[in-house]
């Protein structure tokens, strides 16, 4: 196994949810609806649990404890995906973001099942279940507010899409390590899974009478070699500013 | 206060003198047999209307509660803390979903609530339009205004109202674990280090007054209480509740050499009962009325959180639906 | 013309950039929270599914999807269904009487019929 390869996949894994955790967990309180409220929040907070597995595992590999990792580090040393940065912006935006971030996370931990890496292939069945209700609450939304809305929702929802579809392939920005991730069967690779989230995507979008822009794959690249946007280092101040009081306290 | 009786409209008496004499003795021989009370009995007039208004004051009391809580979600230290505050203040969102259920099984539909939030109508717990200026605010406020909305709903829990005591039972249950999770925070604030122990005495010594006006101003023996009291939506008086909240905090406060600013606060050794200095009740009044710090804020929240949803909800409506009053 | 912002120690608030002196104040008509529907949950593997409260949705499907985290984030859910509240058929409270009097059927308890007497009062007269 090569561990620096392992390590990057679950960095990069990790630093995603943990930002798209965090950003849709402003909308708790602020939601369009109670119920939907209360259902997004969920959501929320089991990506940041799917953030903390992934840091424990990377504890184990002999990275820092995970409150460490995850507090105190600044954009320069975060591999997450530029799409997961954007501020929250209005409900279209955010529920389309999680249609395609989450889409994308099923599919990725369906095929890390297979991992020949025991703890991720453990991590992805036993999160399998709760990953299911992420796409399918993000899936209705789509259908709802898509060909089942009206002439707003549709049209927020195309606008929407067109924004987000060009960084969502930010998740698929291929590191060095791709070819020792596929020898070694830790995982297929991110050229096989952008393939496999366009197929999805596509259906669904199409499904719900909408329409997917022509694009430019790498026009969002970067944040995976810690390149990042102005949102990032903004949002890691706001998050560890109490942290930060006292890295070494226990809060 | 979530829904304490001495902010709800104490006009009672002139419709209840209107009542069928007999219904209404049926009616309080139920009660006073201890059966609860379901959305399709025959109710008092004054009954339905206190029981709406004191329901649906708690509801918007957890919708707005979650706003000072809501501040530090995006600032909470660690997983532990990031996790445990986003649940509890999805809580908070929960509890509000159940409450207007409860009330609307009274009449009044759920949009007309939200109305009556907005346009100042409807009131909800004082306690809320203060500011959580720090962290530990978080931790003191999830700790012992939690406390204090357990005595209340506990208390209420008792009540005859079906519908509100099967809402309060599940409530309850939940918010055992804001408690835990409140005092677990105030411990590890408070034995930390100087500057935790520092930012939580703080918040405390901020946070007091708000928790006394929690159970609202000492009972005045009035007839409309009276009444509150024999249909059994009045489960216990303010100064007892109060009284109780001393008994199970204090001693816990002070064990952990934490500080209240007043330094008349102290149980009588003999009569049991605590004393405690006046926590000015005319803040109370001035604030419930629209002069707290963050009154005007709260609302404009709420305000903009339903208004950016509009379009969401209008994408969704049913032209066809027709309402029906949810059952239980 | 820029208009006051309302900033707030919640940074999520001062980022809504929300109007601090709006006059108008939202009316809402009935239905902007859409109908109801009741949730019934099966809390372990063989048990009743129980009523459990209410939620608001759009549609059969949200409300799905609602009453699991509405009522299903804690504890265990083996099972849940949703009815829409105007499918609930159920008497008039008028007609609760009709039920009145069943508990007085005692020759359909058990407790009607005890025989051990008689067999005992048999088998003396037999010896």
């Amino acid at each position: 196994m090569n561990t620096e390869a392992v390590k990057n996949l679950l960095y990069r894994m990790a630093d995603d949810a943990l930002i798209i955790a965090h950003r849709n967990s402003e909308w708790t309180g602020l939601g369009p609806i109670l119920e939907e409220d209360i259902a997004f929040s969920s959501i929320a907070q089991d990506k940041l649990g799917h953030a903390l597995a992934l840091y424990t595992i990377l504890n184990e590999l002999g990275e820092a404890e995970p409150d460490i990792i995850a507090f105190t580090r600044n954009e320069k040393d975060f591999c997450c995906s530029q799409l997961v940065e954007y501020p929250i912006g209005e409900y279209d935006f955010s529920l389309v973001r999680h249609f395609m971030f989450d889409t994308a996370e099923k599919l990725r931990y369906e095929l890390l099942q297979q991992s020949t890496f025991e703890p991720i292939a453990k991590l992805a069945k036993k999160v399998s279940g709760e990953i299911k209700y992420h796409t399918f609450h993000a899936d209705t939304w789509i259908f709802q507010l898509g060909s089942k809305g009206n002439e707003e929702s549709k049209a927020r929802m195309q606008s929407a899409i067109n924004e987000v579809y060009p960084i969502a392939f930010s998740i698929f920005e291929p590191s060095s390590f791709e070819d020792s991730l596929i020898a070694d069967a830790t995982f297929v690779g991110e050229v096989e899974l952008q393939k496999r989230w366009v197929e999805r995507i596509t259906s669904i979008v199409e499904g719900a009478g909408l329409k997917l822009p022509t694009i430019d794959v790498t026009s969002h690249y970067g944040g995976r070699n810690k390149f990042h946007t102005e949102h990032l280092q903004p949002l890691l101040d706001e998050m560890t500013v109490v942290f930060l009081l006292d890295p070494s306290a226990e809060w | 206060m979530y829904g304490n009786i001495s902010i709800v409209d104490q006009v009672i008496g002139k419709k209840n003198a209107q009542e069928d004499p007999v219904k209404l003795a049926d009616f309080q021989d139920k009660i006073d047999r201890g059966e609860k009370i379901e959305p399709h009995d025959w109710m008092p007039y004054d009954y339905r209307r206190q029981l709406i208004r004191m329901i649906e004051q708690h509801a918007h009391s957890e919708i707005i509660g979650a706003l000072p809580e809501g501040t530090w979600i995006t600032r909470a230290p660690g997983f532990k803390r990031k996790m445990a505050l986003m649940a509890k203040v999805q809580d908070e969102v929960g509890h509000a979903q159940l409450l207007y259920n409860a009330a609307e099984t009274l009449g009044k539909p759920r949009e007309d609530m939200i109305n009556d939030l907005l346009n100042g109508k409807s009131k909800y717990s004082n306690v809320f339009n203060y500011p959580a200026e720090t962290w530990a605010d978080t931790a003191v406020i999830a700790w012992l205004i939690d406390a204090a909305a357990i005595i209340n709903q506990v208390t209420n829990s008792k009540g005859s109202y079906a519908p509100y005591c099967r809402a309060l039972e599940r409530i309850c249950q939940e918010e055992s674990f804001h408690l835990k999770y409140g005092y677990d925070n105030v411990v590890t604030l408070a034995t930390g280090t100087p500057k935790q122990r520092e930012m939580v005495q703080d918040a405390l010594n901020r946070w007091w007054k708000p928790i006394m006006h929690f159970f609202g101003p000492p009972d005045v023996a009035s007839v409309h209480s009276e009444i509150l009291t024999r249909w059994k939506v009045k489960m216990a008086s303010n100064d007892d509740m109060r009284q109780q909240f001393f008994n199970q905090y204090v001693p816990k406060i002070w064990e952990l050499g934490l500080t209240v600013p007043d330094s008349e606060l102290h149980k009588d050794d003999v009569t049991g009962k605590w004393t405690y200095g006046d926590p000015d009740w005319d803040e109370f009044k001035r604030v419930i009325n629209g002069d707290g710090p963050c009154n005007k804020e709260r609302l404009a929240v709420r305000r903009m959180a339903e208004e950016n949803g509009r379009w969401v909800r209008n994408a969704l409506k049913n032209p066809t639906a027709k309402y029906t009053v949810p059952l239980s | 013309m820029n208009q006051k912002t309302i900033h707030s120690l919640d940074p999520r608030i001062t980022r809504a950039q929300i109007l601090s002196d709006v006059d108008e104040v939202p009316q809402y008509e009935v239905l902007e929270q859409f109908i109801t529907f009741e949730v019934f949950q099966q809390q372990k593997s063989g048990g009743h599914h129980i009523h459990v409260g209410s939620v608001h949705a759009p549609n059969i499907e949200m409300a799905l999807l609602f009453a699991k985290e509405q009522y299903g984030r804690r504890g265990k859910s083996t099972g849940m269904w949703v009815v829409p509240t105007n499918a609930v058929v159920t008497f008039s409270d008028d007609d609760l009487d009709m039920f009145e009097t069943t508990p007085e059927k005692k020759y359909r308890e058990v407790g009607a019929y005890m025989v051990r007497k008689r067999v005992e009062q048999y088998k003396k007269e037999q010896k």
